[in-house]
């Protein structure tokens, strides 16, 4: 098998690549880019962690080839903050203690983020659903779907609806990031 | 209640932003120069002698670069304990379980290191496998060690005596018996480890760990180095819940390769092997006896219990011993007798989890309910006469200081409605309660404290260094909240290092619930120790007694007259030119019984503090499905102190979703001849966002433990184990069947209720 050259548009830049036909996108995104935010936990499109955009769409990277993304718009967990300000979503994250271990996090994120970009206020059943294709084993999705939720609608009776102001929401220098 | 600054407070996590950013590094992340690709050769056979291994053909192999098999191990055999040392890393004489090592490959790629395992022929000669605990004790066939007669691998007796002189002063007897099966962590990130030699000669490792001092003693025995030349690095951890605490084989595989080959080598697990070839949770038959006296107290309780242990021992003496210690921290007991058996069988190995013995738990709560019922008494009063109170000793001799086990239950009635709601409910609709309680630490050695240095740099910031680890859970936000707050600094002016076993000191590990409560404190009495003596400078300078000034917002200041004050930064600076660093360290070594051990001498003093929870779960149950709807759920725990709700009410409902939602709806292993066929995520049943209950009611109680760093004690643990206990009430006492086999699937709810349709009839 031979590798072939391939163009791929992903977080408004594009990338030109060499590619095996059977290469998933997945592994293109981790092993030939460096965009390791893209997880891979099942590796059979039950978990989630590898979901990327297509097209605003979120997609299964491990059950995509990367030949099928090309012409498409492609978003990964790299392209949700502007250079080091973050989306409110990510921010809503992080101040609604929604992340713990955080391997789920990536495609947690590209999914909430496809989710309120098609209905920026979603209720809290539309969010249970639109992340049911993705598995975390740390929180409960309690905190999850209230991130999601008070994104674009702070709720005053959220003690964690008061973006940015907190401690901690800076950036923080920990070993191993 | 407290002026506090940063403790005690809502605070986000310092390592979420690195992670919702994509940029958290995790293992399989990472990229070294040169590194290989390592794969592992699994038996086929579930027991089975070993002939010949021949590697020729898979050597021969064009981008092969190493095939080691157990020939290159030199014999050595793991085994948390010297009394357990059961498990060669590569097997030289026979294979115990279907995934058991037998050989490892480094090559230039997967796809190569995959073709060589095809290409390594094992001779086998097959031998009769046993899968059933009890039928393993009654085989006659070869043993699986043949050290252990009858296949029992651990055997924990405990007996405070006067049970048979108990149960004959006893009002009311029941025995019963409950089951269950295996079940299993499913980390989010499957297992995978980076091993590679430096110029040094030293051992260099990354992977996701319970206590990076845990893997690096055993890998320095196994190689023969000393303990400063295995470096076990940080890294982000995807998740651990009991079952990365010890070292595996594909740690010392990994580095073997990495020897041989002079280059670093990465394996990562798939799916299928992160179930099968780390660790599960244990099988278990168990039978509780148990006597009371007319009002309910518990006389006399004896407990058996079988559990399926798998091919080797792993944490085998711990795994047997805390389902039955939770229960004894749980409920005062008049006396009790147990005797707990760990069984070899030909499956993968079974180690810690997070609901340790879900089948006994369970048991145990259910039967009493039973009791209760018979003696028309509610749950929750039944709970109250038998809870465990402050100052009293569990029956294996550990005194309970701080103790609020009855708040946790009157706080998570009232909040849940309760007592309007018990036997008021509409058919197939249900309420039940759990209560539990599980330790802090366990006595280890000299590995059982932990120890912290603080340095500050000129610019008035400071680098604590700890062993602590975080899997997930938080740890790295505690010792931050906590060096801010002693310190007097913001979160971001403290550089952590943490989890490396270079440069931090031994700590005994996150599993245990120990983390906040030793490694902690240890940052807590470091931090202290450092601001004395920013302190003594700032004294002279402000010309007061240095017992007069606080430390707060990047200041020192006298108390009564903040006005008077200095930067931290300047205290640095003026120390420095006065030829002394500010630095300073700090340990912790929890005062336990060392001569605590859990076969030998399973009594004295367990840990210095517990934590008490209380689950209460309401559900609807559909007759005609047998599905489950969770209405809501209130959890209320005893965690000593609050350090950071946001954090605590994470870990409540993490614990909700493993121990309840999924450990006793829908997560089981199911074998087909000792192969599990539901290893990966789409057999699997995990909880998904739209399974959990939309009402989740956290409840922190605070006791403020003499002995914890600001009374704290630990999070979430005797919620996951509380909240499988409730779940199970909540689902009996809505199709009015007490059940006693575990995970309640619909299968099983569905014949208990056309059981008992069939007996109402006969009535």
């Amino acid at each position: 098998m031979e590798k072939i050259l391939i163009t791929l548009h992903i977080n408004d830049k594009p990338c030109e690549v060499m590619v095996y036909p059977n290469d998933t996108l997945l592994e293109v995104l981790r092993d030939e880019l460096d965009l390791t935010g893209s997880k891979e936990s099942c590796g059979e499109g039950v978990c989630g962690s590898c979901t990327i955009q297509m097209d605003g769409k979120p997609v299964r990277s491990c059950l995509t080839l990367a030949m099928e993304a090309q012409g498409t718009r492609i978003k990964t967990v790299e392209g949700l903050a502007n250079e080091e300000e973050l989306s409110d979503l990510q921010q809503s994250f992080i101040d609604h203690g929604a992340v713990q271990c955080g391997f789920c996090t990536p495609g947690m994120l590209i999914s909430a983020d496809a989710l309120l970009n098609e209905n920026p206020r979603p209720d809290k059943k539309t969010i249970r659903k639109a992340l049911a294709g993705n598995i975390c084993r740390c929180t409960g999705y309690a905190k999850i779907i209230e991130a999601v939720a008070h994104t674009n609608n702070p709720q005053e009776s959220c003690p964690d609806c008061i973006t940015g102001s907190k401690t901690g929401s800076k950036p923080n220098k920990i070993q191993g990031e | 209640m407290s002026d506090y600054t940063i403790i005690g407070k809502r605070m986000p996590r310092v390592d979420s932003r690195a992670k919702v950013m994509g940029k958290a590094k995790f293992t399989a992340d990472l990229k070294l120069p040169g590194m290989l690709v390592g794969k592992i050769k699994r038996s086929p056979h579930a027991h089975a002698r070993i002939v010949n291994i021949d590697i020729s053909k898979a050597m021969a192999l064009d981008g092969v670069k190493s095939v080691v098999t157990g020939k290159d191990t030199e014999g050595v055999k793991w085994g948390v304990f010297a009394y357990t040392r059961d498990q060669e890393f590569i097997q030289t004489q026979k294979v115990r379980y279907i995934g058991d090592e037998v050989a490892g490959v480094a090559a230039v790629d997967e796809e190569t290191a995959l073709k060589a395992l095809d290409l390594i022929d094992v001779e086998y000669e097959e031998l009769p496998p046993v899968f059933d605990p009890m039928e393993a004790m009654a085989s006659e066939t070869e043993l699986i060690h043949e050290d252990f007669p009858n296949n029992v691998n651990i055997h924990v007796n405990i007996d405070t005596g006067n049970v048979d002189e108990n149960f004959e002063k006893a009002h009311y007897i029941r025995e019963d018996t409950y089951v269950a099966p295996e079940e299993s962590y499913f980390q989010a990130e499957p297992y995978a480890i980076v091993a590679r030699f430096d110029h040094e000669d030293c051992l260099e490792v990354w992977c996701p760990n319970g206590g990076p001092h845990m893997k690096s003693k055993p890998l320095s025995n196994a190689f023969k180095i000393p303990l400063h030349k295995v470096k076990i690095r940080k890294i982000t951890i995807g998740g651990a819940f009991g079952g990365r605490s010890e070292i595996c084989p594909v740690d010392y595989i990994c580095a073997l390769l990495a020897k041989k080959t002079k280059k670093p080598v990465k394996i990562e697990f798939t799916r299928e092997e992160n179930t099968i070839a780390t660790r599960q949770g244990h099988a278990m038959i168990t039978t509780h006896k148990t006597g009371v006296d007319k009002e309910g107290h518990v006389l006399a309780r004896e407990t058996t219990c079988y559990m399926d242990g798998g091919a080797y021992s792993s944490t085998g003496p711990i795994a047997t011993s805390v389902p039955f210690l939770s229960m004894e921290q749980a409920y005062r007991m008049g006396s009790v007798r147990y005797n707990g058996y760990r069984v070899y069988t030909n499956k993968p190995i079974r180690g810690m989890i997070r609901t340790h013995g879900r089948g006994f738990a369970c048991g145990l709560d259910t039967q009493l309910d039973i009791i209760a019922d018979h003696l028309g008494i509610d749950p929750v009063e039944m709970r109250l006469r038998n809870s465990r109170q402050p100052g009293e000793y569990t029956s294996t001799k550990s005194f309970v200081d701080s103790c609020a086990m009855d708040e946790t239950i009157h706080k998570a009635v009232e909040k849940s409605g309760f007592k309007e709601k018990w036997g008021k409910l509409p058919p197939f609709h249900g309420i039940g309660i759990g209560t539990n309680s599980v330790q802090t630490g366990f006595p280890m050695g000299i590995r059982g404290g932990s120890q912290s240095f603080i340095k500050f740099n000129e610019d008035g910031e400071a680098t604590v260094m700890s062993g602590v680890v975080d899997n997930g859970q938080g740890n790295d936000n505690m010792l931050v909240q906590i060096a801010a707050e002693e310190l007097g600094l913001l979160p971001e002016d403290i550089h952590l290092v943490s989890a490396d076993t270079e440069t931090t000191s031994s700590d005994p590990g996150s599993y245990s619930q120990v983390s906040t409560f030793v490694g902690g404190q240890a940052v807590q009495i470091a931090a202290k120790n450092c601001k004395e003596k920013l302190f003594a400078v700032a004294a002279k300078v402000l010309k007061v007694e240095p017992k007069t000034l606080v430390a707060k917002n990047r200041l020192i200041f006298v108390k009564d007259d903040p006005e008077k004050s200095i930067s931290i930064k300047k205290v640095v600076r003026i120390s420095l030119l006065n030829f002394t660093s500010v630095n300073a360290e700090g340990g912790y070594w929890p005062k336990v019984d060392m001569k605590r051990e859990w076969v030998k001498n399973p009594y004295g003093q367990m840990c210095e503090a517990f934590s008490f929870g209380t689950t209460i779960v309401e559900v609807k149950v559909d007759p005609d499905t047998g599905q489950v709807e969770v209405l809501e759920v209130t959890a209320a725990q005893d965690v000593g102190y609050g350090l950071n709700p946001l954090i605590l009410e994470g870990q409540f409902e993490g614990s909700i979703a493993m121990g309840g939602q999924g450990g006793m709806l829908t997560e089981y292993h199911e074998w087909k001849d000792g192969r599990c066929i539901n290893p990966t995520m789409l057999d699997y049943k995990l909880p998904l966002a739209c399974d959990m209950p939309p009402k989740i009611n956290s409840i922190i109680v605070e006791s403020i433990d003499p002995k914890g760093p600001y009374g704290a004690k630990e999070a979430g643990m005797s919620i996951a184990m509380s909240a499988a206990q409730g779940y199970s009430a909540a689902v009996s006492n809505a199709i009015g069947v007490f059940m006693d086999s575990f995970p309640l699937t619909p299968d099983k709810i569905l014949t208990a209720i056309k059981n008992k349709e069939k007996q109402d009839q006969k009535v």
